[in-house]
């Protein structure tokens, strides 16, 4: 091995104005608020967390059972059980100030109007780099899906945000339509900083014995190892389709997986699932993407970022990107 | 994440030290892990899988059966039905498994002048052997009521002989102990006994709802470990949460089993199908209040 390659390799990244120090986010609704995690792993650590989804009041969220496990994969219906956003704001958002880590918090709204008024509450709050909105939440009877599934909803919703707020605004898509692209490119043109993608998969399974949903509330949203390559697919879809960097989620439990969306063209990606398998994935992925990096002699993350050679395609370096 | 005791779980492989096979499907795992060994209350738990293969792709909880600080290890008792505990049952000594824990909130010790009775349901008897353990060191005393659909269903037994515990079996099929329920075993036991006592359940949810019911009537102070289907132990999936109306609040509230649990208060939980069950209150809403409307 080099002198050159035996350094750590750098893999700070920038989505729009946010510096993370590494590509690597806890997903929302994986990871609570970030502060339930603290006694396993050193938040620190972590490029960013994404808080589970706020709306303005507490909701109690679905009855159970709300999850069950699938062929390497999760389905839920968890309703975004949550505390409101001002009890996470007055409540939890002083204790994750003491963590070196940016805090994007997951905004919901039954109505353009409530995800507007809870990132105006957010945008006031000391500590959080940014917003995603979760416009792709399956198992909500309104708003979720109903927004992310619907182009001129969508940038409504984007729009509304962007004006509430100076801080990042990061849309969480839903892989729940035929083309993601189009509504990559509708909220970049709302205005956007950079996209999440994806949300979970509308997913159904049945107790055959009862002839009923195992889910209480009948469908429920597909997560894990299962939906991977349909996430790698999709956020390599709405890289191709944007300017705006895209935060590829969906599946991911090893480096192997996390590297898969940053050739494809994610500047990042979030890690779901895999945090209620093992808390202490992180570290793993971080030393994988390191290791990845010096066998590839390769200084920085960002080289990796956009290097998918798909036939036909020259890959972006080869493209002097 | 409210929880007023320090977090103290470890998240580390533990390797198998020892397998000991019971009757059928019942088996007794022992893994080294010191923070388990060494902080373990009865009732709390361990979030475990056998190896990191994907399949199943998640952890399963399981009550701490014992503990031996000395030697780092602690002991699982449980029943391979499933991919998750048939993986765990088929670990041989020195194969690794990823273990989380300790986790959950334990039992709360009785008054000193009560007698606490520890009643289980098949592999509900997990929690009590550490439990029984606590106890007789606090000089305290304890009995257990073990019910099973039969005889082959009740394995841990040995060790609360060994502590001079005694107790009783319940067998609904009658090849052991009283025929019947083992709540029913229980009220005979109340009906007989004049001394203060406080029960402790873990097992089946129909079990604990009868427990449950059990010392509402007879004004008996209760704990029920619960045990809903649970994806994390660490409060983040909000997969496992179930209704509980906390005395000092206005209404009840769904709570994480795994950090403000798995041990409630009885008379706090909101079982399935009570009348004050939110769930069932949602189910009803809508199509019944019409109908109730007619009825009248």
């Amino acid at each position: 091995m080099s002198a050159a390659t035996a350094t750590v390799p750098r893999l700070a990244v920038e989505i729009g104005a946010l510096r993370l120090k590494n590509p690597l986010l806890a997903a929302s609704g994986t990871f609570g608020y970030g502060v339930e995690c603290a006694g396993l792993l050193d938040l620190s650590s972590l490029g960013g967390l994404v808080t589970k989804g706020l709306y303005l009041e507490p909701r109690d969220g679905c009855p159970t059972p709300r999850i069950v496990e699938t062929p390497s994969g999760l389905l839920n219906a968890i309703g975004l059980q949550g505390v409101g956003v001002r009890a996470f704001v007055e409540k939890v958002l002083p204790a994750l100030r003491a963590y070196d880590t940016a805090v994007l918090v997951n905004v919901c709204g039954d109505t353009v109007e409530e995800y507007a008024e809870v990132t105006r509450i957010v945008d006031q709050a000391e500590g959080v780099a940014g917003v995603e909105i979760n416009i792709s939440c399956p198992n909500v009877k309104k708003g979720g899906m109903a927004f992310g599934g619907d182009p001129r909803l969508t940038s409504e919703v984007v729009s509304a945000v962007r004006r509430a707020t100076r801080l990042s605004v990061i849309p969480k898509l839903s892989p729940n339509v035929a083309d993601i692209a189009v509504f990559a490119r509708v909220s970049e043109e709302a205005g956007a900083d950079a996209l999440s993608c994806i949300n979970t998969l509308l997913g159904l399974a049945i107790d055959v014995e009862a002839r009923r949903p195992r889910l209480a509330f009948g469908t429920g949203g597909l997560s894990g190892p299962a939906i991977r390559p349909i996430a790698v697919r999709m956020a390599w879809q709405a890289a191709r389709a944007v300017k705006i960097p895209v935060i590829g989620i969906g599946g991911i439990a090893s480096a192997a997986d996390a590297l898969e969306f940053l050739i494809a063209g994610c500047r990042a990606v979030q890690i779901g699932t895999a945090n209620f398998v093992d808390p202490g994935i992180y570290d793993r992925v971080r030393a994988g993407l390191e290791d990845y990096l010096r066998r590839h002699g390769l200084d920085d993350v960002n080289r990796v970022v956009g290097t998918l050679r798909y036939p036909g395609l020259p890959a972006a370096e080869e493209l002097g990107g | 994440m409210p929880s007023d005791s320090p977090f103290t779980a470890a998240n580390r492989e533990a390797a198998l030290v020892r397998r000991q096979a019971l009757d059928g499907p019942y088996v007794l795992l022992t893994f080294e892990h010191p923070e388990v060994a060494h902080r373990a209350r009865a009732g709390q738990f361990v979030m475990i899988k056998a190896g990191t293969s994907a399949e199943p792709p998640l952890r399963r909880p399981f009550s701490v059966l014992g503990v031996d600080p000395e030697a780092g290890t602690f002991s699982l008792f449980l029943k391979a039905i499933g991919p998750g505990t048939r993986a765990l049952a088929g670990l041989a000594p020195g194969e690794l498994a990823q273990c989380l824990g300790p986790l959950g909130r334990p039992f709360t010790a009785p008054a000193p002048d009560h007698e606490a009775l520890l009643v289980a349901g098949g592999y509900g008897i997990a929690p009590f052997h550490l439990f029984a353990e606590e106890r007789r060191r606090a000089g305290g005393r304890a009995r257990v009521f073990y019910g099973g659909r039969t005889a082959a269903d009740l394995q841990v037994q040995q060790p609360f002989a060994a502590m001079g515990i005694p107790l009783v079996a319940a067998t609904d099929d009658g090849s052991l102990g009283h025929h019947g329920r083992v709540t029913e075993a229980v009220e005979r036991y109340l009906d007989t006994t004049p001394g203060p006592v406080t029960l402790y359940a873990c097992g089946p949810d129909a079990m604990l709802h009868a427990v449950a019911r059990l010392a509402a009537r007879r004004g008996l102070p209760a704990q029920v470990s619960l045990d809903p289907w649970m994806g994390c132990g660490i409060g983040t999936c909000l997969g496992c949460v179930v209704w509980i109306q906390s005395r000092a609040e206005p209404r009840p509230r769904y709570r994480c089993a795994c950090t403000e649990g798995p041990v409630f208060d009885a008379r706090e939980v909101v079982w399935p199908g009570d009348e004050a069950s939110p769930a069932r209150r949602d189910e009803l809403a809508a199509p019944a209040a019409a109908a109730a409307t007619e009825a009248r």
